[in-house]
């Protein structure tokens, strides 16, 4: 099981919510060799998605390239206060994980 | 340094430091010295003494009495330290990333054992911690950047609070006191990794430098074996006016030539008599009371870029037009326009001084 996503989610001027969000995930790109020379087995994140209210507001597709523990930050109109946030993460290697963050 | 501080002692070191000043000033030791440094200084005043004596001990003595929570941390956290750190203290940008590379089992043993793996990303405040005392007095002394010494004790102990949250170590409904902060000691990922029993280099496995005291035998006098050579005394830009505008040590002003006798450097060191001092714009005044120095040079790029750059850049249009954007620019920070260093946002600078320093920069008559 993978650790928990850090949610900052915070109602700003215009009515516009800012989302931040840290994954904690190793995003092993699959070409890198260990000490013995063997590749390191790819085991990334591969789709990203973030629900307001159980309405999609953001999907995302990452690959190799994007960082270990990667942080993404991303904007929606509509949100209000008290409002439930969440996103969840499935990886390659078919782990997944759901984190939920009130808009404060 | 122990709170009970010897004010012979302190005065002793302040003649030691003076004796220091003289030296890099280029003075040659006169046999008068010892007579000329009696007249220097006076005792220091107990509310010196206690302004100066902030230090926290790694056995928590020192530590001012006080709490704060994850959740008060994270409020000061967004206000004042995000900017720069990121909003979970992992930003790489400015500095090292605070938090991260730290497990369960690193809690557990006190040994990260991230800082053995060749293949760790970085290392992080977190990792390399070994006392928690010396994260507590570092916030305490010298951050924000801006405007160290300008957070309440509780709020220190509040952020804190949160990094150790961001790391895990601490859950998120814990309040960090002086009560309980040796406690918390007791979680810190590396605090049986640090060792006193290695050297600066390597010097064949055994240390270079061995920290016991020496306290006899003692140098009675001081032979200067080296001095910076006087084409490079000005190799930085001038020193004095990249010191944080804090207390009441700056570098030596390197713009121009080392003083040659004590009496030149007493004079220049003196406050200008009343009349005969050079005038100084509003905008540089401001500059410095507010510590743009400290990251802008005059003509000289530090942290951020030269002030002189920033005239240039903004010369080609009119200049309510570069005012009003330097506004902006001042006021809200950013980052981007002169790479990734972002630069803080100053709001708590009234809009006049704004104004002013803005206009300051657009005339470009630095003096």
């Amino acid at each position: 099981m993978a650790d928990p996503m850090r949610i900052r989610a915070q109602l700003k001027d215009g009515g516009v919510t800012e989302v931040r969000v840290l994954m904690a995930h190793i995003m092993e790109t699959g070409q890198r060799k260990d000490g013995s020379g063997k590749i390191v087995p790819a085991h990334h994140i591969q789709n990203v998605t973030a629900t307001w209210n159980g309405k999609t507001v953001l999907t995302a597709q990452f690959g190799p390239a994007v960082s270990q523990n990667p942080v993404m930050n991303f904007s929606f109109k509509g949100g209000a206060k008290g409002d439930k946030v969440s996103v969840s993460w499935s990886d390659n290697k078919g782990d997944k994980r759901t984190d939920e963050a009130t808009i404060s | 340094m122990s709170r009970s501080v010897d004010l012979r002692t302190l005065r002793r070191r302040a003649l030691a430091s003076a004796t220091a000043a003289l030296m890099a000033a280029g003075m040659a030791a006169h046999a008068d010295a010892p007579a000329m440094l009696g007249k220097l200084g006076r005792a220091a005043t107990p509310a010196e003494v206690k302004a100066w004596n902030i230090d926290v001990r790694a056995d928590f003595k020192g530590l001012p009495p006080g709490s704060g929570s994850v959740a008060r941390g994270q409020e000061v956290w967004e206000a004042r330290c995000e900017n720069c750190h990121g909003t979970f203290g992992e930003s790489n940008e400015v500095f090292f990333p605070m938090v991260g590379g730290t497990t369960a089992a690193d809690i557990k043993s006190g040994h990260v054992a991230g800082l053995l793996d060749p293949n760790a990303p970085a290392r992080t405040t977190l990792m390399k911690l070994a006392q928690l005392s010396t994260l507590w007095d570092y916030i305490n002394r010298a951050m924000p950047w801006n405007q160290p010494k300008s957070l309440a004790t509780d709020d220190v102990y509040a952020v804190t609070a949160y990094i150790l949250n961001l790391g895990n170590i601490v859950p998120a409904d814990f309040v960090l006191s002086d009560k309980n902060m040796a406690e918390v000691q007791g979680r810190l990922p590396n605090r049986n990794g640090m060792t006193r029993e290695h050297g600066m280099w390597d010097v064949n496995g055994k240390p270079d430098v061995q920290g016991s005291a020496c306290m006899n035998q003692c140098a009675s006098a001081v032979a200067i074996t080296s001095r910076l050579p006087e084409y490079a005394r000005n190799a930085h830009g001038d020193i004095a006016l990249q010191n944080r505008m804090i207390g009441g040590v700056r570098g030596a002003e390197t713009a121009l030539p080392a003083p040659s006798t004590f009496v030149a450097l007493a004079a220049r060191q003196a406050p200008p008599a009343s009349g005969v001092a050079p005038a100084q714009s509003e905008g540089l005044k401001l500059a410095q009371s507010h510590a743009c120095l400290a990251c802008h040079g005059i003509g000289n790029k530090i942290v951020g870029p030269a002030l002189l750059d920033i005239h240039k850049k903004y010369a080609a249009q009119p200049k309510a037009d570069a005012v009003r954007l330097l506004i902006v620019r001042i006021k809200s920070g950013g980052t981007g326009l002169w790479g990734n260093t972002p630069m803080p946002a100053q709001d708590h600078v009234p809009d006049v001084e704004v104004r002013t320093l803005a206009d300051w920069i657009a005339t470009g008559k630095f003096q």
